[in-house]
């Protein structure tokens, strides 16, 4: 039911805006917000008010559509939903900044990057698309524009986007390799905004960190996992047997920590000790025992459970956000991309709108990436890919 | 699973028997429309459960048609409406477990095939499921061997029956011959209310508190015994062996005590030498009812043990502890697919398997006990 008032109430908006432009032309935007404020009160009444001036406009819908912001459709890759749909959850409720939990701060909780955004007195979405140069609507549950996302697959995110079925192709795998263009073909026609990682760091136990283990190189885990090296001595620690902690056998995780890490998919794991299905039961089994290794997603490292940096060919890929080479890096061999794709088009040859970017711009604040994507237990992006992803918005109002 | 064997061996025969027995009453006896009425019930019942099996969507057509039947059938003939309830019951629940047996044989089947050994040009198959110890699903050479699950199981349950069943039968001694009626009165329930805990709950204090400490005592390289889990599992099937055990002993007839009493002995005396003696197959039920709990506890073992498959270096090292099958399965279900699904499949088979014969095997001893002892129960 709340499903279908809120769809029903982002309708009733957009078809108040068709009634605003005709009458008012471009300034409709407010007459949108001021005559929504008063349909919550009375929606009944604007039902009938609404039939109306659908049937009285001889404007063919298309064109006034054009001006009006339209909902904001993304679909694809089941890996890249959780983030982009938790995020277009919090969008359309538009909550105010004195929620607290979803946006802004009350006497409760304040939302994570809070005082970042330089604490805006309005609500979420009204925020994000202010920045972008839509009016705020101010009211619950009806943003500047609606966003959508749908769940399908990485290939199908991007035909989609490609054929304009919908605004972002969601993809965990680069658009070349999905849909087979070169990266010329890429380049002229798609814009890749990335909002965050699917990776695993390594991590010790808290005894190993304080032994002196914050570093290791690529070769060393390897050797670590398949059994060539068994005490911390042989890697600069202390003298403590590794307890080494895998992942259940044959699951995601375990076979792309395989496949990146030791060699290839089906590689030896002799060295492993323990083996854990989900992400809670490895960190505490690496907080409860010395000498522990262990991978796992990022949000459940804490002050016992620690990420070490991992040297790959002479890279150090550190666990600080700041460093040149990060463990969040999309290089750092553990980790991959999660794509959203945008198309270059006659009407926005940046590739990127202001709805687009009004709403991918959430993502890139300490607000997005703590809570849509670390608390998705994805990787989120370090300060200079955050950086370069701003970049690719087109500049805020 | 206690069920399975039961309904399998005698149950299954009593009920043709008597399904066979009512047939013919029926036929007999009946006015010709009540036995239309209960045909059509159960005729009906029979081509809704063959709809289920098939996922067809009129399954709901011939359900309607057995409930109205029924319905009918108990407004007019209600006793023998009741009769014919009670065996399409029965026959239903067998059939159903019958089902679920022939689905988790036949899912156990291509992992059985895939191990198939030739010993001098025989093949068997499955050999190769208990005669290699390595277990390793992605790693090729790919092998699923159970022995090192089975050994793990073994090890839990001898340490869990070596805790259980010395301090269980005490207790019940105590409980049932030693201690004061009021004692015993307030004891009893409260030890049948432990049994009633959920087993993630001793799980969950293993993991976060036994298991730790042990690694910590002990020099173990990671968390993971045999050793805390059988010793868990033991204290989880304590209450039910005290409990089975105590009205074993409680059940020898007052009688043969005071006769025992009577010849001059000492409590001591009677209670060794005659109340023990006769309640054996009880006593001896108990424990095997623990013994089954231990090998079928899945919960406390999949959270405490360290679920890399492999055998313990000696063998008889308890302070390293792998995997079960139970906690195979509880441990990989999620991520399995193929061959290792169907291995774990087998883990359940094989527990099955056991169980039964556990089952069988206390039904045994109480028959040779009651013939021996001549009514003890």
């Amino acid at each position: 039911m709340a499903q279908d008032s809120k769809k029903f109430a982002g309708s009733v908006s957009r078809r108040q805006f068709l009634v605003a432009s005709s009458a008012a032309g471009v300034a409709g935007l407010a007459g949108c917000s001021g005559q929504s404020n008063s349909e919550t009160d009375a929606p009944a009444t604007e039902e009938t008010e609404t039939e109306a001036p659908e049937t009285t406009t001889s404007t063919p819908e298309e064109t006034s559509e054009s001006s009006a912001p339209q909902m904001l459709t993304a679909e694809g890759s089941s890996t890249v939903y959780p983030i982009a749909n938790k995020g277009s959850s919090y969008w359309n409720s538009n909550a105010p900044p004195s929620d607290g939990e979803y946006w802004g701060t009350s006497d409760e909780s304040t939302v994570p990057g809070w005082d970042e955004l330089g604490a805006p007195d309005m609500r979420l979405a009204d925020y994000f698309a202010s920045l972008y140069g839509f009016e705020p609507t101010e009211t619950q549950a009806n943003p500047a524009f609606a966003t959508s996302i749908g769940l399908s697959h990485s290939g199908t995110g991007c035909k989609s986007v490609r054929d304009g079925l919908v605004d972002i192709g969601n993809s965990s795998g680069p658009i070349t390799a999905e849909l087979g263009i070169s990266e010329d073909e890429r380049d002229a026609n798609y814009v890749d905004h990335v909002l965050g990682r699917d990776g695993q760091p390594v991590v010790v136990s808290k005894d190993v960190h304080d032994a002196g283990v914050t570093e290791l190189t690529g070769e060393e885990v390897r050797q670590i996992y398949q059994n060539e090296i068994t005490n911390w001595s042989e890697v600069g620690g202390h003298d403590q047997e590794i307890y080494v902690v895998g992942r259940a056998e044959g699951s995601g995780t375990d076979t792309s920590f395989r496949l990146n890490m030791l060699g290839s998919a089906d590689a030896s794991m002799e060295g492993v000790d323990t083996r854990k299905g989900q992400n809670q039961q490895v960190a505490t089994v690496v907080q409860q025992n010395d000498g522990a290794i262990a991978y796992m997603a990022l949000a459940f490292t804490g002050p016992e459970v620690i990420p070490v940096g991992i040297n790959f060919e002479g890279t150090l890929y550190a666990p600080d956000k700041s460093a040149e080479h990060t463990i969040f890096d999309s290089d750092y061999p553990l980790n991959r991309d999660l794509h959203q794709y945008t198309t270059i088009t006659e009407d926005t040859p940046s590739g990127t709108d202001m709805r687009e970017a009004a709403f991918m711009n959430m993502f890139l604040t300490t607000f997005g990436q703590k809570l849509f994507v670390e608390d998705n237990n994805y990787i989120p992006l370090p300060d200079k890919d955050l950086q370069s992803e701003k970049d690719k918005l087109p500049s805020q109002a | 699973m206690n069920v399975l064997p039961n309904s399998d061996g005698a149950g299954l025969r009593a009920a043709a028997r008597r399904g066979l027995r009512r047939g013919r009453d029926f036929v007999d006896e009946t006015p010709p429309d009540a036995l239309v009425t209960v045909t059509v019930a159960a005729v009906s019942l029979l081509a809704a459960f063959a709809g289920f099996l098939a996922a067809s969507s009129l399954t709901a057509v011939p359900f309607a048609v057995f409930l109205v039947a029924t319905g009918y059938g108990w407004l007019r003939h209600q006793e023998l409406t009741a009769r014919v309830l009670t065996l399409t019951t029965t026959v239903s629940t067998i059939l159903v477990l019958g089902l679920i047996l022939v689905f988790i044989f036949a899912e156990a089947w291509p992992t059985v095939q895939y191990a198939t050994v030739n010993v001098f040009g025989v093949p068997i198959p499955g050999l190769r499921l208990f005669i290699e110890t390595r277990w390793s699903p992605v790693t090729p050479p790919i092998q699923y061997s159970l022995v090192p699950m089975i050994h793990g199981t073994v090890l839990v349950t001898i340490i869990a029956t070596a805790v259980a069943a010395p301090l269980g039968v005490a207790a019940a001694l105590f409980l049932s011959e030693i201690a004061p009626k009021t004692v015993r009165e307030v004891v009893k329930p409260g030890v049948e209310i432990l049994a009633g805990i959920p087993s993630i709950v001793y799980g969950f204090i293993g993991f976060t508190i036994l298991s730790p400490w042990a690694a910590d005592q002990f020099d173990i390289v990671g968390q993971g015994t045999y050793l805390f889990v059988g010793i868990v599992v033991g204290l989880m099937a304590l209450p039910t062996v005290v409990s089975v055990a105590e009205d074993a002993l409680n059940s020898i007839p007052e009688s043969m005590k005071s006769g025992s009493l009577a010849l001059g002995t000492t409590d001591w005396q009677t209670m060794t030498s005659i109340t023990l003696p006769a309640a054996f197959s009880g006593v001896s039920a108990a424990v095997l009812l623990g013994v089954g709990r231990a090998i079928g506890e899945t919960m406390a073992a999949t959270v405490m043990l360290r679920g890399s498959p492999g055998l313990t270096k000696p063998l008889y090292n308890v302070f390293y502890g792998n995997d079960t099958l139970t906690s195979l399965i509880a441990a990989n279900y999620g991520d399995a697919d193929g061959l290792q699904l169907s291995a774990l499949f087998v883990a359940g088979v094989i527990l099955f398997v056991t169980v039964l014969f556990l089952s069988i095997g206390s039904q045994y001893i109480e028959a040779r006990m009651r013939q021996k002892l001549g009514g003890a129960d």
